[in-house]
Parts: structure tokens; C-alpha cells; sequence
């Protein structure tokens, strides 16, 4: 192995770590990006969807959240006495109602996908005593 | 109990009358003309929502990083 490949090997280590420590933010970071460009919107089921065909990256962020949401969900399920899906149907209701901006998709049931207008999403009726 | 070798056959002759009774007496259950209709949508209740919503918004408010805008 010659010297720079070893350096070379070094920086790719040592930015793979830093990836996986930025990982949340990353994340993060990536969805906003791409419910900014309509490719990922949020669902009436508590989590994010993915419009069309996105990148590996795009995926992966929208999926790392969608399992964290869903271990929030299940923890705060299992103390209601709930199901994990009601916690996160609850849930999507208010993400339908407050984390979704103009021009951003989302999506209620097995609907298609919408842009949101100048007013506020027609919520679910189950929904409806969901103060915004 | 006296031995009365007779009483068997009638007695397998009873069980197998109300055996058939039983089976003549079932619901007849035919499979509905029209396709069942699967909803994907989400069904909950009311009440359930009204108790939850309280912890769905303490959540997003206490996770933002899992809820970006």
C-alpha cells in the first residue's frame, strides 16, 4: 500500500465517522430539502412518504426518521394503552395541520398526493376535534 | 348400574341424532356477490384522538429533529 492511498483510506474513515455522527442532522436536513422540492411530503399515518423516485440519500434520510417516529410512537403507545397505530395516526393529524407549508405534498389515506394551498389541509374527520 | 347391553346402540343412536340436528341447524354463510371492499384509510375513534392529541403535539414540540419543516 503506498503512502497517499493509506491517507487517502484515512480521510475516507474518518469522514464515514463523521457522517454517522452528523447522521440526525443530516437527516434532517435532507428531508427538509426534499419536502421543499415535492418529493417528500407527510401522511395522514404519522409518517413521511416519498413521491416518485428520489436518491439513495433522500430514501434512507426519510427512513431513518420514519423508524425513529415510529419507536416514539410505540413508546408513547405502550403507556396510552393504545395501539401504535392510533399514537401515530393521532400524530399525523397534527403533522397534516402544522408541518406541512405551502406548496409542500402530503397525503391522507391511500390517496394521491396534494399540494397544499394557501388554506389549511381538509383533515380526516377523525381528525376534526384537533385543535391546530 | 345393572349391565343392560341394549342401552349402548340406543344412546350412539341419540348422539348421532343431535350430531345431525346440530349440522341442519347451522347458518348457512355464502360468500357475498359483490368484492369485499378494503379500506386503507385510517379508522380511529373520537375519543381516542381527543386523549392523545395532548402527547402527539408534546411530541413533535419535544422532537423537532424527527418533524422538520
Amino acid at each position: 500500500m503506498t503512502r497517499s492511498n493509506f491517507k487517502s483510506r484515512l480521510l475516507g474513515a474518518a469522514l464515514v465517522g463523521l457522517l454517522a455522527l452528523s447522521a440526525p442532522a443530516l437527516a434532517q436536513d435532507a428531508v427538509s430539502a426534499a419536502k421543499a422540492a415535492g418529493q417528500v411530503g407527510e401522511q395522514a399515518d404519522g409518517y413521511l412518504g416519498i413521491k416518485g423516485s428520489v436518491s439513495g440519500e433522500v430514501r434512507q434520510a426519510v427512513d431513518a426518521l420514519n423508524i425513529k417516529r415510529r419507536a416514539a410512537y410505540t413508546d408513547l403507545a405502550a403507556k396510552r394503552g393504545v395501539t401504535v397505530a392510533d399514537m401515530a395516526a393521532v400524530t399525523g393529524c397534527q403533522t397534516l395541520a402544522t408541518r406541512v407549508s405551502q406548496g409542500q405534498i402530503y397525503r391522507i389515506g391511500s390517496g394521491d398526493w396534494q399540494v397544499k394551498g394557501a388554506g389549511p389541509i381538509a383533515l380526516p374527520d377523525y381528525c376534526a376535534s384537533a385543535s391546530q | 348400574m345393572r349391565y343392560r347391553p341394549w342401552l349402548g346402540p340406543i344412546k350412539r343412536l341419540g348422539a348421532t341424532a343431535l350430531l345431525a340436528g346440530m349440522v341442519s341447524g347451522c347458518i348457512q354463510v355464502r360468500a357475498p356477490d359483490k368484492p369485499i371492499e378494503i379500506n386503507l384509510n385510517v379508522k380511529i375513534q373520537q375519543e381516542v384522538v381527543v386523549r392523545l392529541q395532548q402527547d402527539a403535539k408534546d411530541l413533535i414540540q419535544n422532537n423537532p429533529e424527527l418533524f422538520p419543516k
